[in-house]
């Protein structure tokens, strides 16, 4: 009877202890899985994101606006039986441009580029164009697309199958300003190729008004389908 | 000392257990105590404000893209169905759908491969620095660029398309593509030739990446062919504001190949 009781209590204590045991390794586990993602950001990546995060919002809303006065001139189109030839013509163009199915002219900046360059700083450089926001690029008369890679040994640089000459130039349009200024900044490309391969020389110049080429790639998938 | 040991013998075997989870209760207290002081200092400084902005962002971010595709989906029935000359609606029709498909802006599905990425898990010796065991932009730059030599016709990473605007960038321990905060396991997903499974893991430049990153830091890698890819379509804008057509730029526009020849 006594010892009934003993383990009745006993059972108790056992079942509260696990209970407690089991909400503090979830808090403990919670705790650390916490540490991924924006958690483990210090203040300064945060303040980084965010401004991020703002810029491709006021991107992302402005295309919502776009579009959503598009759709509706569509509608009002088909409303009224008007003919809406027009304003598909403006969507090709658009979608064309942006591709890089079409030339395309604006103002922006020209990288000289001399000395044994290699492919990955090559294409660092190009990275660091589309991240300053460059809207269209092109290597040496080569429209650059979203496949446009370029590889080979230093002073033997291809892009499609191109060999470039050297010095070989890059040509970005956008705004001059920010471009200079992503380039240029300190840790920018220019100034860590300095560091890692002093004889490299990039020279980045302002240009009014730059015309680059279309792609000479077809963008049109052979392996892939669309989705239905 | 036999007394003693008679004594223990004599104690209830669920008073060890009991005594045993008591110990680990202790142990997970002090360590939740331990790690409590470093979320106090947090919570009076400024960074749970930041961490809320940048998480209603993402939400705010999410949302517009959600719109973007809903718009697409609109606009491209409506362009569809638009009343106008039959013969050129229908080709202006193919000529967007083309157009569409080159830029980035349709789904795509295909044979491919999928490579995974993830932080290392390996103990930092002293001296070294723990950024070089984490997946940096410039390890997933490597892969997307090998698998685009290799052919590659489109890609994405944790679903974010690469366009020809797409730039990828370090954000402390993660990583920014197209404006996204992407966060490890990192999913590079390719449509390509059958073989491009074969042409990555044969190529230089892979095993160069493998010798440097997976065997020199731990990073860990995983790939595979997949029968049916499926590569998501951009989810951004396409305004150009600086871009011009060029005036030499015909009036009708050739097909989506891009500049004859």
């Amino acid at each position: 009877m006594r010892s009934g009781m003993r383990s009745r209590s006993a059972q108790w204590a056992l079942g509260f202890v696990a209970l407690v045991l089991g909400f503090l390794s979830i808090v403990q586990l919670r705790a650390q899985a916490g540490g991924v993602g924006l958690a483990n950001l210090s203040a300064q990546d945060l303040t980084t994101l965010i401004a991020n995060l703002n810029q491709r919002n006021a991107q992302l809303s402005a295309e919502v606006t776009t579009l959503t006065i598009q759709a509706r001139d569509l509608q009002q189109a088909r409303a009224q039986g008007v003919s809406a030839v027009g304003g598909l013509r403006d969507d090709l163009t658009r979608i064309r441009l942006w591709a890089g199915l079409d030339p395309v002219t604006g103002r922006g900046v020209v990288v000289e580029c001399a000395g044994p360059m290699t492919a990955d700083a090559a294409n660092d450089l190009l990275n660091e164009l589309r991240i300053a926001g460059a809207e269209a690029l092109a290597i040496d008369g080569v429209r650059v697309v979203a496949s446009t890679v370029v590889a080979g040994p230093p002073g033997g640089l291809s892009v499609e199958n191109v060999a470039l000459p050297s010095p070989f130039r890059v040509s970005a349009i956008g705004n001059p300003i920010n471009l200079t200024a992503a380039l240029t900044r300190v840790g920018g490309i220019v100034s860590r190729l300095q560091v890692t391969s002093p004889s490299v020389r990039l020279t980045v110049t302002p240009a009014d008004s730059l015309t680059l080429p279309a792609t000479d790639r077809s963008l049109l998938p052979a392996d892939a389908q669309p989705r239905l | 000392m036999t007394t003693l040991l008679e004594r223990a013998r004599r104690v209830p075997s669920w008073q060890f257990t009991l005594a045993g989870a008591l110990l680990v209760l202790g142990f997970l207290m002090v360590a939740q105590a331990a790690a409590e002081p470093s979320r106090v200092q947090y919570t009076s400084q400024e960074r749970p404000p930041l961490v809320a902005t940048a998480t209603d962002l993402q939400k705010q971010q999410d949302g517009l893209k959600a719109q973007i595709l809903n718009l697409r989906a609109q606009i491209e029935q409506l362009e569809a169905s638009s009343a106008g000359n039959n013969a050129l609606v229908t080709s202006l029709n193919d000529q967007l759908q083309q157009a569409r498909i080159a830029a980035g802006l349709v789904d795509l599905q295909g044979p491919g491969v999928v490579v995974q990425l993830e932080d290392s898990t390996q103990p930092i010796p002293p001296g070294a620095a723990p950024g070089d065991y984490l997946v940096s932009a410039t390890d997933l730059r490597t892969v997307v660029n090998e698998l685009w030599l290799d052919g590659a016709e489109a890609i994405a990473v944790n679903g974010e398309r690469i366009t020809a605007t797409s730039g990828m960038t370090d954000i402390g321990s993660s990583i920014l593509l197209n404006g996204a905060y992407l966060q490890p396991p990192y999913q590079i997903v390719a449509i390509g030739p059958r073989d491009l499974y074969d042409r990555l893991t044969t190529s230089a430049n892979f095993a160069r990446f493998v010798k440097a990153r997976v065997e020199g830091y731990g990073i860990q890698l995983g790939a595979g062919a997949l029968d049916k890819a499926v590569v998501p379509a951009y989810a951004g804008g396409v305004a150009l504001t600086y871009a011009q057509p060029a005036p030499t730029a015909p009036a009708s526009a050739p097909p989506a190949s891009g500049r004859t020849p």
